[in-house]
């Protein structure tokens, strides 16, 4: 929260600055620029911005030349080089976090980042931040590298943000996804579902309606059977992961990590809240608040996300509880009356 | 005074495997409770020995059940025999051993079933150990090698009906083995001393008592027997 704040008086400063004194020789607008700059033909690959994915992040707020700023009306004509700006002028907390690390020596924010779809934590899928990773950790490397402790590696490494375990956050959050089948592949062939994906089974309508039904911006248990029950969605199904709940930049790994207990021994008390997070045509992700408790519900509330030790459902503990219960009846009741008959089998 | 024999009722492969499960399903349970309520039980110091223990016993105890399975089923070949109640079993057998076990016992009379390696087990305990070794212990074995797979075998998994489904599935089956447990020890105790069923278990040899008893089922058996 102070991070934003921070920023964002440090962004209003600039845009002020802008305003009075033109920090900037071009007098074109971020229309301008991407009049040419979407264009594959105009400025060729290497060069191209995605303007719907760009329009929709907080840079674009910025505009272009902000971080462009020696970029002249001549342009491109006068040849003259663009600057950029450099991340740590606007990040200087996220910069002195991350340049005190290691990892610093080996990616830049850019190695990770584009700054035209920098997007935050809630607007991101655990599959999209991965990528970041995969650029240079390759998955199969990190696979083998982390079976050597976890079981499942496979599972954990397909599932999980790297970030959830590589950060200092003392805390998560549950994310849920809507994954489809993909028809190419044969065994464990689920993806996360594209906005595009999404589209076909909602049709005209927003895709939102295909799980909150009364789209009230809200995800109640009573929908989330109905979405998980309908048979015409057979081949979606809701996914659940942990976000860490902020995006530290330290890469720390924290032992709780390393024993398992962050994520299967943190309780049920802390498995309440959770989001649905459904894609964007911009291809980000909106979340969307979920009713209380639905990851833990026995049955209908989110099928195929489990973990051992935190998603338990009290109601078949309870159940568990008196079946075990039974197995002691026929010792006690029979060996009271074994014990008060003791006299009948003495030949 | 019946005249005491002994009899070999129980081969080596049968003892060996039957005390690997029960140290098998002991660590089963113990470290299945801390894998589940990891918040309030943790005998096994971290969570991870305790994942690392369970499925390690989880493969021992699906093991040695395979090739107790292969064993009865082809080498002594007296599976059905021995563990498919017959006709009469359950006609008037399943009655008479539970009016036994309920009745007649606190009146101190004999247990009509005399156990014989071909017949090894009591009507009551053939339909017991059918649920338990021929449904319960592969189901749980198989949602166990599921649970330990969940990557590979998801599409599997959604199509029984999900991770969750599969996972209390698990956990209830694994109740009712457990369930049975204190049953067990307790029936095994009613021999004509309470460590004589338990020292059979572990040296092979019973003591039997010779016919004069006299019980109807041991007349039924001598008569199939010699109609053999
Ligand atoms: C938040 C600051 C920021 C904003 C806003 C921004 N850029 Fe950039 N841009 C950069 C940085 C930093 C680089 C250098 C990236 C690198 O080297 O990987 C860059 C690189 C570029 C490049 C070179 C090609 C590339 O992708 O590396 C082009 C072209 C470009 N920007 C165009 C634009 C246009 C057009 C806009 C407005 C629509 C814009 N930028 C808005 C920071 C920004
Ligand atoms: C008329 C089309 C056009 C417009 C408008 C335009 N550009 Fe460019 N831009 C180009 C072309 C073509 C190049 C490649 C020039 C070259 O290779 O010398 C380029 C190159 C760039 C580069 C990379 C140059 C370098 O030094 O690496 C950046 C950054 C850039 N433009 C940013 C901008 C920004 C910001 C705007 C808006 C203020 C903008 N451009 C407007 C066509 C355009
Ligand atoms: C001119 C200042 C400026 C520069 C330079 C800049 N940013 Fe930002 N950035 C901002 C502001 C302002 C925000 C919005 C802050 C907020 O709301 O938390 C932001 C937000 C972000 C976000 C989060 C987006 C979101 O939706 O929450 C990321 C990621 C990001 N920046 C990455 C970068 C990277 C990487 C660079 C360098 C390539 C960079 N920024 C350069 C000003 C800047
Ligand atoms: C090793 C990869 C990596 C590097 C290097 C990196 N980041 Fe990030 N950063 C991430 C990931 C992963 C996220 C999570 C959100 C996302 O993927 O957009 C993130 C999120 C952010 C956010 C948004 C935070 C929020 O709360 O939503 C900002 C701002 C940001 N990074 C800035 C930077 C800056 C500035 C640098 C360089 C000093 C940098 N990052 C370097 C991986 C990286
Ligand atoms: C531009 C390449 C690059 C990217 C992108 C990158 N890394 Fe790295 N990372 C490296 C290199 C090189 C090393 C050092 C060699 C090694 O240990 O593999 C390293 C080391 C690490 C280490 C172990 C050493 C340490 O610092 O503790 C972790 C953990 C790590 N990276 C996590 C990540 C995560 C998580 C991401 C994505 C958010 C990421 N990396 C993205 C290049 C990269
Ligand atoms: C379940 C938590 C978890 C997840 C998810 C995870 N890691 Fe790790 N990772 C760890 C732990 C814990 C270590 C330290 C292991 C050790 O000390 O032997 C580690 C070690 C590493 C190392 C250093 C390996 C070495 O031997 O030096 C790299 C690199 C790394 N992780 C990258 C990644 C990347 C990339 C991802 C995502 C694709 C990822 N990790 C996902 C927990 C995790
Ligand atoms: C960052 C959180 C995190 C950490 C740390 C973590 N796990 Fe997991 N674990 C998960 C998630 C998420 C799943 C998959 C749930 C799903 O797909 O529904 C999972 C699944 C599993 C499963 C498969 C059965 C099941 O519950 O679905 C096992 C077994 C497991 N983890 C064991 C471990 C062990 C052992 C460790 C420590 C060595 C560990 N995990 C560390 C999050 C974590």
């Amino acid at each position: 929260m102070k991070t934003e704040w921070t920023l964002k008086i440090l962004w209003g400063s600039l845009l002020l600055a802008g305003l009075a004194f033109p920090l900037v020789a071009s007098a074109m607008e971020m229309e301008d620029c991407l009049g040419c700059h979407s264009e594959i033909d105009v400025v060729g690959e290497a060069l191209l911005v995605d303007a719907v994915k760009f329009e929709h992040t907080v840079h674009a707020e910025l505009g272009c030349a902000t971080c462009h700023s020696s970029v002249t009306d001549e342009h491109p004509d006068d040849g003259a080089a663009v600057s950029r700006a450099d991340c740590l002028d606007c990040h200087q907390e996220v910069g002195d976090q991350y340049m005190q690390t290691a990892h610093a020596e080996n990616a830049t924010c850019g190695d990770c980042h584009d700054p035209h779809q920098a997007h935050g934590l809630d607007a991101v899928s655990a599959s999209d931040m991965n990528e970041q990773c995969s650029q240079c950790h390759e998955n199969a490397a990190v696979v083998e590298q982390h079976s050597e402790w976890l079981p499942q590696a496979s599972l954990h490494i397909a599932k999980l943000p790297c970030i959830t375990c590589h950060t200092s956050s003392e805390e998560y959050k549950i994310v849920l996804h809507i994954s489809q089948k993909q028809e190419d592949r044969a065994l464990s062939g689920y993806e996360i579902s594209k906005y595009e994906d999404l589209k076909v089974y909602s049709g005209a309508k927003e895709i939102k309606g295909l799980i909150d039904i009364n789209k009230d911006n809200f995800i109640s248990l009573a929908e989330l059977r109905t979405f998980n029950l309908n048979p015409a969605y057979k081949a979606l199904h809701l996914d659940g992961t942990l976000f860490p709940s902020e995006a530290s930049h330290d890469l720390t790994t924290l032992d709780n990590r390393y024993d398992c207990s962050f994520c299967h021994a943190s309780g049920p008390g802390s498995m309440q809240t959770s989001f649905l997070a459904l894609p964007t045509p911009d291809g980000s992700f909106a979340r969307i608040d979920v009713e209380e408790g639905a990851v833990l519900d026995a049955l209908y509330g989110t099928p195929n996300f489990y973990m051992t030790g935190s998603t338990r459902s009290a109601s078949l503990n309870i159940i568990g509880f008196i079946i075990i219960c039974c197995g002691f009846i026929m010792p006690i009741g029979h060996g009271t009356l074994r014990f008060l008959t003791r006299k009948n089998r003495k030949h | 005074m019946a005249e005491k024999k002994k009899i070999y009722l129980q081969p080596t492969p049968v003892r060996i495997w039957h005390w690997i499960n029960a140290f098998g399903i002991i660590t089963l349970t113990v470290s299945g409770a801390q894998i589940r309520f990891p918040e309030y039980i943790t005998f096994l110091g971290s969570y991870k020995s305790a994942i690392y223990l369970h499925n390690t016993a989880g493969f021992v105890v699906a093991i040695s059940f395979s090739l107790w399975f292969f064993y009865y089923m082809f080498v002594s070949r007296t599976m059905a025999n021995l563990y498919v109640p017959k006709a009469a079993d359950l006609k008037t057998g399943l009655v008479r051993q539970a009016k036994f076990y309920f009745l007649t016992y606190f009146l101190g009379w004999e247990n009509p079933h005399h156990p014989t390696p071909e017949n090894k087990f009591n009507p009551m305990q053939k339909s017991v150990y059918l649920g338990v070794m021929f449904v319960m212990m592969p189901l749980v074995s198989l949602s166990g090698i599921f649970l330990t797979n969940v990557d590979p075998l998801r599409e599997l998994i959604v199509m029984v009906g999900g991770l969750k489904l599969l996972a209390g599935l698990h956990f209830l089956l694994a109740c009712c083995l457990i369930a049975f447990i204190p049953t067990h020890v307790y029936l095994a105790t009613l021999g004509h001393t309470p460590m004589e069923h338990i020292k059979t278990m572990w040296s092979g040899w019973e003591d039997e008592e010779t016919e004069e008893a006299g019980t109807q089922e041991n007349k039924d058996e001598l008569a199939s027997r010699r109609a053999a």
